[in-house]
């Protein structure tokens, strides 16, 4: 444990508080003894009166702002929680679109037989010479 | 002369300009106000039969490509 002497609207405290915590026991009687301060001419006690109250108030206001805040970091939540589904989907869909690209890649090219290709050809001009005749027709 | 992918496309392409070539006269003569002269029939029988052919051989094509 560590002895900590504070002051407090002018009245020296002796207090003992966890190894490590001195420095944040100072610094929150400095913030009473500031609230205290700021109602000069009153007795003592009136002075911590004031400054509980008012510290209450500073707290009560606080707690008022989280709890308003809540419902958007609801919302903020849930849009974080549907980006990142998103965001799944699309990879997912990507790796699957990405996988088919590589079997179409490793696949052979289709080949055509040598038959079909000349039938082909010989469909091709037998077409451009029927063209030419209904080009002709009178 | 064996044709590889890219030359069988090409004979495609031809056949597509004839099929095209085919339908802009046709389209023309039926719009033509009236028709001067009839082909002959035996011209109109050939071209039929040409047709139908042509038509037979592009079906059998289709059939063996579908079988693989």
């Amino acid at each position: 444990m560590a002895d900590v002497k504070l002051t407090i609207a002018g009245r020296p405290y002796d207090l003992h508080c966890a190894d490590g915590q001195e420095s944040h026991l100072l610094q929150l009687a400095a913030v009473v003894d500031e609230k205290a301060r700021e109602m000069p001419g009153g007795t003592e006690v009136r002075q911590l009166l004031v400054a509980a109250l008012m510290l209450a108030d500073a707290a009560q206001e606080a707690k008022g702002k989280i709890e308003r805040s809540e419902p958007q970091s609801d919302s903020l939540r849930a849009a974080v929680a549907l980006a990142e589904s998103r965001e799944a989907a699309a990879r997912d869909e990507l790796g699957a679109a990405l996988k088919e690209l590589e079997t179409m890649r490793r696949a052979p090219a289709p080949s055509f037989s040598p038959s079909n290709n000349r039938a082909l050809l010989q469909i091709a001009e037998r077409i451009e010479t029927l063209a030419a005749k209904v080009e002709q027709l009178p | 002369m064996e044709l590889d992918l890219d030359e069988s496309s090409m004979a495609i392409g031809r056949i597509e300009r004839a099929l095209s070539r085919i339908e802009k006269a046709l389209t023309a003569r039926a719009n033509r106000p009236t028709v001067a002269v009839a082909a002959p029939a035996a011209d109109q029988s050939a071209l039929k039969a040409e047709v139908a052919a042509v038509i037979g051989e592009l079906d059998r094509l289709i059939a063996e490509a579908d079988r693989g």
